[in-house]
């Protein structure tokens, strides 16, 4: 077969190459391509690791090479024994992150799973219009709502409690929770919910046996960025603690004094933020993946 | 064991009717097979006695109950679904063993009984893979097994064997029938496909567009149907149907003229035969002429498809009858075995 150009296209009308020389064309244009690609790839990896590699730098700095540029210094512990000494007391900011982000975790989970199987299955009225609310709180930025919600604490008495703190980041983990589960639920055959409920489970049943373990990648995914979300919120633990309950990222401020800020304790600390969040950040992508796996079992 | 008993059921959605106006009672030990084409409304009635989906009107009994307002469960009914409805994370033995699990089936006795269902359909070397890994037949041996694992009070099965291959088919109808003369439960049974409903049924109701046509035992159905639907979707190949009119007994259409069919005169009636009733022979011998169109060979027989003007005719002819496209042959009717409907109301004509 010949490959006469038809009538009226433009592009290749002059082309007499042999499609061997246009394969290699392509090739060539590929590899720029490629090339262009890393290029943008490696200012996005600088752009994002720079920080986070100067923040690992300086948390291992002693104090006195902190504000010099260099990469080649002694790396030392002492920081991070300073920011749990009596002085810091940094675990203890660590025990009320840990205690309201668990709380949370574990009080949106089931509500948002709850939620978002009525949302996907059940019909009521005005389900539309409530669902639509509930995302829109979403676009709500901080800022506009923390005041009365401080008000609100402040007349019940409950600043400074972990209470308190449950209460805001719940709301604010809540609609995404919800949103991102009903997602997996609504992808979930209604077929096998059928079925169950022909074999003799109630509605709680089918929620349990049927639809958790289907929904489960999505149900681990939420969970885990709602303990994210709420292990790094730092407005509202701002605003809404005094010394009782301050949550991790709060207690960064401490390490700000009169004579400047301590940035070796601040790097500390902000490697202690950061791990375990990597590590659940892990923990999601495998899950992500399993999810899409599962949707396409059929 | 119960009765089924449809009293004035209908199912809408907004303005449109997918089951109208239903009365069916289907006794107790009967094995009913809802048969029509797709969008019909079986899947609809099948699922409304499951309660997955409530009447708009009427009343559906089972046995001594009014279960309009009954959950599934207390229905105590078992179901194959036409798209399997298997639960994907559990593996083939888990899925077989749920409705036993949910009803509190000791686990020992459970053990035996999900054995004995995955024996019947041939399913036990899979016991432990999940249904992703199963072919489409194996999936819905799965579901079978499902609905097997227990005795219900009535089994409802939406096209059980429609993703089988056709050996497989063969065998689970035959098992299907033997376990319902075994069990005696009353059978609720959905097909499209006319050989399953002869092979299987104890009466067989033919729907079309959400209302029965004809409920009769299979014979009856194939024999005297009683309107042009049933007439045209019975039977395989399909009965001849044929527009014309009637003139002192005898059928006119086109360039074919039959004597002794009816009585008197009559227009737009349509006459149906069934292929094996019309007979095939020389030019000049038959009725009347016509010119093959088609012929194929079925194996035990020969399909010889002929036209004379606009009117088409297929025949079961003798498997050693010869005949080669564009011919002319004779065409006969056995008269005895024609069928007369009126074209409007699409009724039966009884003479
Ligand atoms: N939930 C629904 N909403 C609207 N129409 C439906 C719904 N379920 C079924 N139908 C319609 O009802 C008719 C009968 O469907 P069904 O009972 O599934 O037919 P079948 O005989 O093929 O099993 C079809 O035309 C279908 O489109
Ligand atoms: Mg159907």
């Amino acid at each position: 077969m010949t490959d006469t150009p038809l009538p009226g296209t433009r592009p290749n009308t002059q082309d007499s190459s042999t499609p061997e020389q246009r394969r290699i064309r392509r090739l060539r244009r590929q590899r720029a391509m490629n090339t262009f690609e890393a290029a943008v790839m490696i200012v996005i990896i600088v752009l994002v690791l720079f920080p986070i590699g100067w923040m690992v730098a300086t948390a291992f700095k002693s104090p006195a090479v902190v504000y010099q540029y260099t990469m080649w210094f002694e790396p030392t512990l002492e920081n991070f024994r300073n920011i749990f000494s009596e002085r810091w007391n940094i675990g203890k900011n660590i025990l009320n992150s840990s205690i309201v982000a668990i709380s949370v975790v574990i009080i949106a989970t089931p509500l948002a799973v709850g939620a978002a199987y009525a949302f996907s299955r059940l019909m009521f009225p005005l389900k539309r219009t409530m669902f639509q609310w509930i995302l829109l709180t979403q676009f709500i930025p901080a800022v506009a709502i923390v005041l009365p919600f401080y008000v609100m604490f402040r007349t019940l008495n409950l600043l400074d409690t972990y209470f308190a703190l449950i209460i805001v980041n719940l709301s604010g983990v809540l609609p995404y929770a919800i949103w991102t589960i009903k997602g997996f639920i609504d992808a979930i055959p209604i077929e096998a919910e059928e079925a169950a409920r022909i074999d003799g489970a109630g509605r709680f049943r089918v929620i349990w046996d049927i639809v958790v373990p289907m929904a489960w990648p999505g149900i681990m995914t939420a969970a885990i960025f709602c303990l994210i979300l709420t292990w790094n919120e730092f407005l509202f633990g701002y605003l809404l603690t005094r010394q009782h309950a301050v949550p991790l990222p709060v207690g960064l401020i401490s390490f700000v004094l009169e004579r400047g800020t301590v940035w070796e304790l601040v790097a500390a600390t902000g490697i202690i933020i950061t791990i375990p969040m990597f590590f659940f950040a892990m923990i999601i992508q495998r899950h992500f993946t399993k999810g899409m796996n599962l949707g396409a079992v059929r | 064991m119960a009765n089924i008993s449809f009293r004035g059921v209908t199912k809408r959605w907004g303005a449109f009717v997918g089951v109208h106006e239903l009365h069916l009672e289907v006794a107790d030990q009967e094995f009913l097979v809802l048969l029509g084409p797709s969008g019909c409304g079986k899947t609809t009635t099948m699922r409304m006695v499951a309660g997955l989906e409530d009447p708009s009107e009427g009343e559906i009994w089972i046995g001594e109950d009014v279960v309009n307002d009954m959950s599934p469960r207390e229905r105590d009914v078992a179901m194959v679904f036409q798209n399997y409805g298997l639960y994907p994370h559990m593996t083939v033995r888990d899925n077989i063993g749920y409705p036993l699990k949910v009803r509190g089936t000791p686990k020992a006795e459970a053990k035996a009984m999900i054995q004995a269902a995955a024996e019947k359909v041939e399913l036990v070397p899979f016991l432990d893979r999940k249904p992703a890994a199963l072919s489409g037949g194996q999936r819905q041996r799965v579901a079978l097994a499902r609905s097997l694992v227990r005795t219900p009070r009535v089994f409802l099965m939406d096209e059980p064997l429609s993703n089988l291959d056709a050996k497989l088919r063969v065998t689970m109808r035959a098992e299907l029938k033997h376990l319902h003369h075994e069990l005696r439960v009353t059978t609720i049974y959905v097909t499209h496909d006319q050989m399953e409903a002869m092979t299987l049924a104890t009466r067989v109701a033919v729907m079309n567009k959400g209302i029965i046509q004809q409920l009769d035992a299979p014979e009856v159905i194939y024999n005297d149907p009683a309107n042009l639907f049933v007439a045209g979707f019975i039977g395989s190949p399909s009965m001849n149907l044929v527009e014309g009119r009637l003139e002192n007994g005898g059928f006119h259409a086109g360039l074919i003229a039959v004597p002794g069919v009816g009585g008197g005169n009559r227009e737009n009636i349509v006459l149906g035969i069934r292929p094996e009733d019309v007979t095939v022979g020389a030019p000049g011998s038959g009725q009347f002429d016509m010119e093959v169109y088609t012929v194929e060979l079925t194996g035990e027989s020969i399909l010889v498809t002929a036209r004379a003007g606009k009117t088409q005719l297929t025949a079961h002819a003798d498997r050693h009858f010869r005949c080669e496209i564009g011919e002319r042959v004779g065409m006969s009717f056995d008269v005895a075995r024609t069928y007369l409907f009126d074209a409007k109301s699409e009724e039966r004509i009884r003479l």
